[in-house]
């Protein structure tokens, strides 16, 4: 282990006041004196003063002409925390989905990066709308042009989704099991297969380890599915989303697989 | 006091991040486990404390579902490990920045995105360099000795400076370079651009790939196949030729093609 493995004494002192952390963020948002942090924050008097000194004492602040300001590399390092109480609110927001589910497939980039997913939804299945999931991820493929997915399973849908895209003049690049190439592959007209293959519009690359990961990149939309530890899919919730960064972060993690299936 | 309502919100918002990284037990057990799971006595004789603390922090664990127990071992549940994840991603920021706080106090650091900002973690094996009162080019020469042993460059380069791009032409016309992306403002291309010399030896170079950008740039960031460095400005808009940032691991250049990568779109 390295000697900097630990959590040390400044994020400690830093993490063990919600007060001092609020103070922070709302410093850092736009300096200020104590009674405008207390009437922002609805913190007392008493409380606010006495962990502004001590935010000051410690080099976090400094007041200059009546006002506490941020240091500026108080700032960063605030940043990083508040980074991790993202990822932290992240992980508990989605608890259900990461839960007792396959995440060895995730890169630890994508990990790490996990805060770009704020804008993500959760989709579940309701006993009334039990293809809720489905449906959605198709909606996202039908719709799109540019289309990178892995499937680690086959769906009898899948075929013609496919075919759809490529008939509308879009690109497919796939990820999926050997076991399933045939099956997903076959179905599709043969003309149009041969013109997209030819034309680069139409990429399959297949796995013969374990793919306990779902994915589909569309335009600027994604969604991502788990599998359970049983092993099974769940086929019950996915994240989705149309916002720049998750769209990003799921790019990202499909060039990761893909790396590591073409090797 | 405070008002009820006003505590609670702020217990609630900050909770997890208190209760993790407050608890050395707790944050310890997390980090001991991250790699592989590990039964009692292998727990005790790492963390060097007595059964029944550990015991106790990993049932405290073990109720907010960050781990769990399987047989007689205990490991990180997904929940854990995303956790842990971004907690030594915390931890390895801090250390990034502590390391080598003097240079990043010193700087501008208003032209490095806040994404990247918060993956400094990647640059915890680099090191900057200091140049002495003795020797004031100690930076700079280290710099073109650097960019010397490279065959492909991209640089974002925010100054003007008649002696760095008499050393890049030299690479040019001595093929030591093969390609050479410059990342540069408008003011920059015009005054090179004024530079006869200059002018034919880099713009019209087929090997040199010029990006304009409209803003003016504050930071001076290289990157080759091998290895990756950062000089900036002062706070008070001085370009700094004195300190420079080196990193020469994988990480370290990912840090750099990621910035390099968020100005190509600019």
């Amino acid at each position: 282990m390295h000697n900097h493995s630990e959590i040390n004494e400044e994020i400690r002192f830093l993490a063990q006041s919600e007060i001092r952390l609020k103070i922070l963020s709302e410093l850092y948002e736009q300096p200020n004196n104590i009674s405008g942090l207390v009437k922002k924050t609805q913190i007392t008097y008493s409380s606010v003063s006495s962990n502004v000194n001590k935010l000051e004492e410690n080099e976090f602040i400094r007041k200059v002409e009546k006002k506490y300001y941020v240091n500026p590399m108080a700032e960063i390092y605030f940043k990083a925390l508040m980074d991790f109480k993202k990822s932290v609110d992240i992980i508990n927001d989605y608890g259900a989905f990461w839960n007792k589910h396959n995440i060895t497939q995730l890169s630890i980039d994508s990990m790490k990066n996990i805060t770009a997913l704020k804008d993500s939804k959760l989709i579940e299945t309701t006993p009334l709308d039990i293809y809720k999931t489905h449906n959605t991820t198709k909606n996202q493929l039908i719709e799109s042009k540019d289309v990178k997915a892995i499937f680690p399973y086959l769906h009898p849908e899948y075929p013609q989704l496919i075919e759809t895209i490529l008939q509308n003049g879009g690109t497919v690049e796939l990820i999926v099991p050997r076991t399933i190439f045939k099956a997903i592959i076959s179905p599709i007209d043969d003309k149009l297969k041969k013109d997209a293959i030819n034309g680069e519009r139409l990429i399959v690359y297949t796995v013969t380890d374990d793919l306990d990961l779902y994915l589909t990149v569309c335009d600027e939309k994604m969604s991502l599915g788990l599998f359970k530890n049983d092993g099974s899919f769940d086929q019950n919730r996915i994240l989705i989303s149309d916002d720049k960064k998750s769209h990003e972060w799921a790019n990202e993690l499909f060039k990761h697989v893909k790396h590591r299936v073409i090797k | 006091m405070t008002n009820i309502q006003t505590k609670k919100e702020l217990n609630k918002e900050f909770k997890d991040v208190k209760y993790i990284l407050t608890s050395s037990m707790r944050a310890k057990l997390l980090l001991a486990l991250y790699r592989i799971p590990k039964n009692l006595d292998e727990l005790r004789s790492e963390l060097k404390k007595p059964s029944a603390t550990i015991l106790h922090g990993l049932k405290e664990l073990e109720s907010i579902n960050l781990v769990r127990k399987a047989q007689k071992y205990y490991e990180l549940t997904s929940n854990g490990y995303l956790l842990t994840t971004n907690m030594v991603k915390l931890i390895e920021n801090w250390f990034a920045l502590s390391k080598n706080e003097a240079f990043w106090d010193n700087h501008d650091l208003s032209d490095i995105p806040d994404e990247i900002i918060k993956s400094i973690y990647l640059l915890k094996d680099a090191e900057y360099v200091n140049s002495t009162t003795s020797d004031l080019s100690i930076a700079f020469n280290k710099y073109i000795k650097l960019i010397s042993n490279a065959r492909k460059l991209q640089i974002i380069m925010p100054i003007y400076s008649e002696n760095h791009f008499k050393h890049m032409i030299d690479l040019l016309n001595n093929e030591k370079i093969d390609e050479l992306r410059l990342i540069i403002s408008e003011e920059i291309y015009d005054s090179i651009c004024e530079n006869e010399l200059f002018k034919q030896e880099l713009l019209e170079n087929e090997k040199v790939i010029i990006k304009i950008t409209e803003d003016n740039l504050k930071i001076f960031l290289t990157c080759s196949e091998k290895f990756m460095s950062l000089t900036l400005f002062f706070k008070d808009g001085h370009y700094d030729d004195s300190q420079i940032l080196i990193g020469k691991d994988e990480n370290a250049l990912k840090w750099a093609n990621n910035i390099i990568k968020k100005f190509e779109v600019k």
